[in-house]
């Protein structure tokens, strides 16, 4: 729902129509410095850059050399290779106090490097592959702070540990999304700690709600800021960014003021006409809320009234729950939440200025809790609650995790982006915080994670829907597609409908480590799958077996947007998303050839053939 | 003496007389009062398990070696060893499959259906754990949630069945077949070939192995108008025709269409204002049509040899399971089927009668912690009870559990068996009536009702029609009785209600006093000349009902009788949570009396998310009956 709102000013018509273009002129410059992507087509966004830093095209990160990093001249990404005459921070031209940042990074084989907020608050970027039990100082950690002058032992404090470790080998790109809040002053005083509300790395929440005592150790200042410049560190090793998207927040935002409410006794299933009505009491109340003294159990109707002040204007999002009974919103007398139960979710453009509030609750469901909660967002104003936020707790399910404390298997639906839901699909995860999923019905791996495994209360509370979820962070393989193929020759379509192919699977069969081989039948062959985290936990080994040798037999390793032959047998996966290795496929010959706008990996298989998955 | 005082003696003694009769009844009707239960005969203990083992069981069996085999619906096998000691032990067999809801054993090997699959267990190495886990068969699933698969059960020849449950999406009300099988019986061999075997199921929790035949008991819902049990034969058509959608497959054993059915039966699509497909609600005066109705038309479809009459004897059946020679002493060889929802177990005698099966039903026994979903006998002739309720709710503090029901050899007072006649029933009990109670026909009370087949979600009981009880002849032993019933009506369920049939030897009533006899055949033969018969009728004085004046409130004592003989105890209690909301929690919505009415005839399960299962339909409670029920209920609000 999209209204348009006139300005509710008490001017003439001139006055109006100047206020009018001023308005408009605000709302373009407000949208244009809401979300920004870095220009990395030169430096020019950073302050005089030293020389370690470099913009490039491309990038490519050794996986088995140590801080090696080297690249292509170009555009679009940022590369630091530090040495002895040139390895300082970078800062940005731009400050920022509350903010949102959004990027890729690449690290280098064991390369170590920060993004510090305000130049103060560091979030630790590295090399932290395969690490099981992450540290402060591992990938997504919040940095430690230091003071020398507190008691022997506890001289370093404070710093946070991502809840898993869900980063990539070196060489892989790695998305992090970060909300920031800076510290509030009032009179030069600070009355706030920064805070960091979120940290999600590769898709996963690693760290929420983290109030910042005081700056981290290595910061440019000891002093706290409203606004300053973004660091990135350049001295200890090898990094490069992409994608860089900043969202800088107003100051201020929409709030409610001179709240009152009416209560009105009785069961109001429809809504009433509360001009014949008697209020039973009247107050004024600080924000709107249903914590208040002297309302009865059940039975009621509140009406609440206040203005709603729009600081700046904007095209604002309003997401409102109610609990108890029907509740309806009108803001400048026009309806924008019916009365329903229904709540809901609405857009509203609002010039700055002031607007009538009213909000009525009629509340005579038994078995709920009078609940009000409206929240307020907008693209450069994060979610915030704008009635009163202490409402009682919406009473919600424990959830049920399954950690794999040793070789675990469970089997569950499971949804991919942009796919059919998988109905016959293996979950497989292991100490070391390696899983994977299998689907029978094709015979492919279609996901890989790292991290813990499985949250499954979408299946396993109440009802459910029969599906789980990793924890973990995912690398998806596409649509699932047969694993093998009989092909005429290398160029032939590759088929995915298993008519005529007397595919049949057989379940699997665990070895002593209770790890499984899927076997499955197909073109009269038997057919032996297996896949196993690597012993250096650097990923997972796949071997499939043919009983009986066979030829114009393929299997698909892989379908990708990119496919990069780096060295004989290894490829970079889709611009840097995952690694492919070839470990033993006897004479075979790969292909890559074009499939439906993609690029796919074929290997013709006569008995076996074994090639690892690095993530 | 002067004839004053002889008078007034005259007075003292018959009134003294009066004292004695009226002490005399009081007596009889208060050994009424404390006649024995359920619980005094058929005990419940929980099997001792590991704190933290869950347990939502979805299929229990015994092993050869008296261990027991539990999967559960989160995808684990326990082998329990020991299970009727003390001490019984579990072993973790396997883990890590999809919402196992059977269990049986072949060979060395334990199966199991999966959601997708059956799947063949075995532990190849003996380290106590499986390691095979090999695919007899795997099915199609649309990945819909209520596509539960159940069984395997096994047949004689080694060969296994599934059934397989229709999907049900945003017309929450009406199955879906979406995918192949679904809504269908299939029949698996050991090398993985499949043969569908028959469809019309809707949701086939209760598979079961009878004596080497296949049955099953479906739940009430769309066209379901009660839970039943019925004999699931090749080609058979079970009911509910979302399955049918797949006959046209080439190796289907049936060709029926949908539209053969949805020709004779409205199939009911209907939308709301806002374009939605909307719920069929119940329509009262609507000329309907009964299974039997159909039956003429299509050969295929098979007629519940049981029903089950919902609320009464179960509301979302489960597995069905033969009583052993031997065990639980008058009842051996009769069957035992539970209920998920109100967490009990009801037992049925089934006797051929014109070559088609076909019986009688009564409660059991109730109390389970949980919702009942599978049983299996131990070695020693205890009852392994295997319960959940995650979903849908069910009586009992519990939500899931490993129970064990056994009999402590007292005889309890019970019908045992409930056999048609030319021209009535005759009913064996397990210990000597007293005679003269069962002379009179007050004693008895016969009433017979039927279902519609229609999509709406259940039926209310329809065709009510008291049946008049004409003569009834007494066995010299006492352990018999065969009453002459008029108005049989086949196809028809009769209850029948011996409220005023006594033990012998301390006049205590029975366990269970109402029986459902579903009369799919009335037999041949000679009917009893009335000279054989006792006629006598005298009004019992335990059988009034109170009578209250209109308005007047009445106590719970009195409201009593007629939630239970419109069985809203089924579900509801006056103060506690159990399949439905207690009716202190309703009395809190301050409904109006009328309101009430309207909502025992077309209840509004929205009005209460927290309870899973919806409320039936229930047109039948009659207006007087209702105004009393609202009444009372509105006055617990205070």
């Amino acid at each position: 729902m999209n209204m348009g709102y006139h300005p509710n000013f008490r001017m003439n018509v001139v006055s109006c129509i100047k206020s009018g273009i001023a308005i408009w002129a605000i709302l373009i410059s407000e949208n244009l410095s809401a979300q920004t992507k870095l220009d990395l087509t030169s430096m020019a966004e950073f302050n005089k850059p030293t020389a370690n830093w470099h913009i490039a095209g491309s990038v490519y990160a050794d996986l088995n050399k140590s801080h090696h990093i080297s690249f292509t001249p170009g555009t679009g990404i940022l590369v630091n290779i530090p040495d002895s005459t040139a390895r300082k921070d970078l800062f940005t031209n731009f400050k920022h106090g509350d903010i949102d940042l959004e990027l890729d990074c690449m690290m280098a084989k064991e390369s170590n490097s920060g993004i510090y907020l305000q130049g103060r608050y560091e979030l630790q970027l590295l090399d932290s592959w395969g690490v099981i039990k992450p540290k402060s100082i591992d990938m997504g950690g919040i940095y430690e702070r230091n003071d020398s002058k507190r008691p022997i032992g506890q001289r370093v404090f404070d710093g946070r540990a991502p809840r898993q470790n869900v980063s990539k080998a070196p060489g892989l790109w790695q998305h992090y999304k970060i909300s920031f809040q800076a510290p509030r002053f009032a009179n030069g005083v600070k009355t706030e700690n920064a805070r960091i509300l979120k940290v999600e790395l590769n898709g996963v929440v690693i760290q929420e709600n983290i109030e910042l005592s005081g700056p981290t150790a290595g910061s440019i200042s000891r002093n706290e800021i409203a606004e300053d410049a973004l660091r990135i560190q350049g001295d200890h090793g090898q990094v490069a960014f992409k994608n860089i998207v900043v969202t800088k927040f107003p100051d201020q935002k929409p709030s409610l003021s001179e709240m009152s409410v009416n209560i009105f006794q009785g069961r109001f299933e429809k809504e009433p006409d509360l001009s014949k009505l008697k209020s039973m009491m009247q107050k004024t109340i600080p924000t709107m809320t249903v914590n208040m003294e002297g309302i009865p159990k059940n039975f009621y109707l509140s009406q609440y009234n206040g203005k709603l002040i729009v600081p700046e204007s904007g095209e604002f999002n309003f997401n409102f729950v109610s609990k108890g009974g029907p509740a309806r919103i009108k803001i400048d007398n026009k309806v924008i939440f019916p009365y329903d139960r229904k709540g809901g979710k609405t857009t509203i453009k609002l010039e700055k200025g002031e607007y009538p509030f009213e909000l009525i609750l009629s509340k005579y469901y038994a078995s709920e809790v009078a609940t009000i909660s409206l929240k307020l967002s907008a693209s450069n104003l994060r979610e915030y609650v704008i009635s009163d936020p202490k409402v009682l707790q919406l009473s919600t399910k424990d959830p049920v995790l399954v950690e794999a404390k040793e070789n675990t298997i469970l089997r569950s639906f499971v949804d991919l982006p942009g796919s059919k839901r998988v109905t016959h699909a293996v979950n497989v995860g292991t100490a070391e915080k390696v899983n994977y999923t299998y689907d029978l019905n094709t015979g492919m791996v279609i996901q890989v994670w790292r991290g813990d495994f499985l949250d499954a209360s979408p299946m396993w509370i109440d009802r459910g829907d029969g599906s789980s979820k990793p924890l973990g962070a995912v690398q998806y393989f596409g649509t699932p597609t047969l694993a093998i193929n009989k092909l005429a020759n290398s160029n032939a379509v590759w088929n995915s409908d298993t008519t005529g192919t007397g595919f049949i699977s057989k379940g699997y069969v665990l070895d002593e480590l209770d790890r499984p081989a899927f076997k499955y039948n197909m073109y009269g062959n038997s057919i032996t799958d297996a896949t196993k985290m690597l012993d250096n936990r650097q990923g997972v080994q796949r071997t499939i077996m043919l009983k009986n040798a066979a030829e114009q037999m393929y299997v698909r390793l892989a379908s990708a947007n990119m496919i990069e032959e780096v060295s004989t047998g290894f490829y970079i996966m889709d611009d840097h998303a995952y690694y492919l290795k070839l470990d033993d496929i006897g004479t075979a010959k790969p292909v890559i050839r074009n499939q439906n706008g993609k690029k796919e990996l074929i290997l013709p298989i006569q008995n076996k053939i074994t090639y690892s998955i690095l993530f | 003496m002067k004839s004053n005082q002889i008078k007034s003696s005259m007075r003292s003694i018959n009134y003294i007389l009066y004292l004695f009769v009226a002490t005399l009844s009081m007596q009889t009707m208060s050994y009424a009062q404390e006649s024995p239960k359920e619980e005094d005969f058929f005990k419940i203990n929980k099997l001792r398990s590991p704190e933290g083992t869950l347990l939502e069981v979805g299929g229990l069996c015994t092993m050869p070696d008296g261990n027991l085999a539990i999967a559960t619906r989160r995808g684990d096998v326990y082998i329990v060893e020991n299970p009727t000691s003390p001490k019984p032990y579990f072993r973790k067999f396997a883990s890590g499959l999809h919402e196992l809801l059977g269990i049986a054993y072949k060979n060395g090997s334990l199966y199991v259906a999966q959601r997708g699959e059956l799947t063949r267990l075995q532990d190849a190495n003996m380290d106590g754990k499986a390691d095979i886990f090999e695919t007899i068969y795997a099915w199609p699933l649309s990945g819909n949630y209520h596509e539960y698969s159940y069984g395997p059960k096994i047949a004689p020849d080694g060969s296994f069945y599934v059934t397989l449950n229709l999907g049900f999406g945003d017309v929450w009300w009406s199955g879906t077949s979406f995918v192949p099988w679904r809504g269908w019986a299939l029949h698996i061999f050991e090398d993985g070939r499949m043969e569908p075997w028959a469809t019309g199921l809707r949701s086939p929790c209760g598979i079961s192995m009878i004596d080497g035949e296949l049955f099953y008991t479906d739940n009430q819902g769309d066209w379901m108008g009660s839970g039943s049990i019925m004999p699931i034969k090749k080609g058979a058509f079970l009911g509910n025709p979302g399955g049918l959608v797949w006959t046209n497959m080439p190796n289907s054993p049936l060709k029926l269409t949908p539209d053969a059915i949805f020709s004779k039966v409205n199939p009911r699509i209907e939308f709301s204002e806002d374009g939605r497909r909307a719920k069929p609600e119940n329509i009262e005066k609507e000329s309907f049509k009964t299974l039997a109705d159909i039956k003429k038309d299509v050969p295929e479809l098979q007629m519940p040899t049981v029903w089950l009459p919902h609320g009464v004897l179960g509301i979302s059946n489960s597995e069905i399971i033969k009583i052993p020679k031997g065990v639980f002493g008058p009842f051996e060889e009769q069957l035992l089927v539970g209920d998920q929802g109100q967490s009990k177990i009801s037992r049925v005698f089934m006797e051929k009668v014109k070559g088609e099966l076909q019986g009688c039903a009564w409660d059991f026994r109730s109390g389970f912690q949980s919702g009942v979903l599978r049983m299996s006998w131990a070695n020693d002739g205890s009852l392994f009870v295997g319960e959940t309720n995650r979903g849908w709710g069910s009586a009992g503090e519990a939500n899931e559990g490993m129970q064990r029901l056994y009999w402590n050899s007292f005889m309890p007072f019970e019908m045992k068996t409930v056999k048609a006649m030319p021209d009535g029933f005759e009913i064996e009990f397990t210990k000597p009536i007293d005679k003269k109670k069962a002379a009179n026909l007050s004693s008895y009370l016969v009433e017979s009702f039927n279902y519609k087949y229609t999509p709406v979600y259940g039926s209310p009981p329809v065709n009510l029609k008291k049946c008049p009880v004409k003569g009834v002849k007494v066995s010299e032993d006492g352990l018999t009785v065969r009453i002459i019933v008029g108005d049989l009506r086949q196809y028809y369920i009769h209850k029948i209600s011996l409220d005023g049939i006594r033990d012998q030897d301390s006049s205590y009533s029975l366990v269970h006093s109402t029986a459902y006899y579903t009369l799919n055949n009335i037999p041949d033969g000679p009917s009893l000349s009335l000279k054989e018969v006792s006629t006598k009728n005298v009004a019992n004085a335990t059988a009034a009902v109170a009578k209250v004046k209109a308005g007047e409130v009445m106590t719970y004592e009195q409201v009593k009788p007629l939630l239970i003989r419109n069985t809203c105890v089924a579900c509801h209690n006056p103060n506690k949570k159990l399949v439905g909301p207690g009716f202190n929690e309703i009395a809190k919505r301050k409904y109006s009396v009328d309101k009430i009415l309207q909502l025992i005839k077309n209840p509004q399960p929205q009005n209460w998310p927290e309870y899973a299962t919806p409320m039936a339909p229930m047109p039948q409670v009659s207006e007087s009956d209702a105004r009393k029920i609202a009444t009372w209920i509105n006055s617990l609000d205070k």
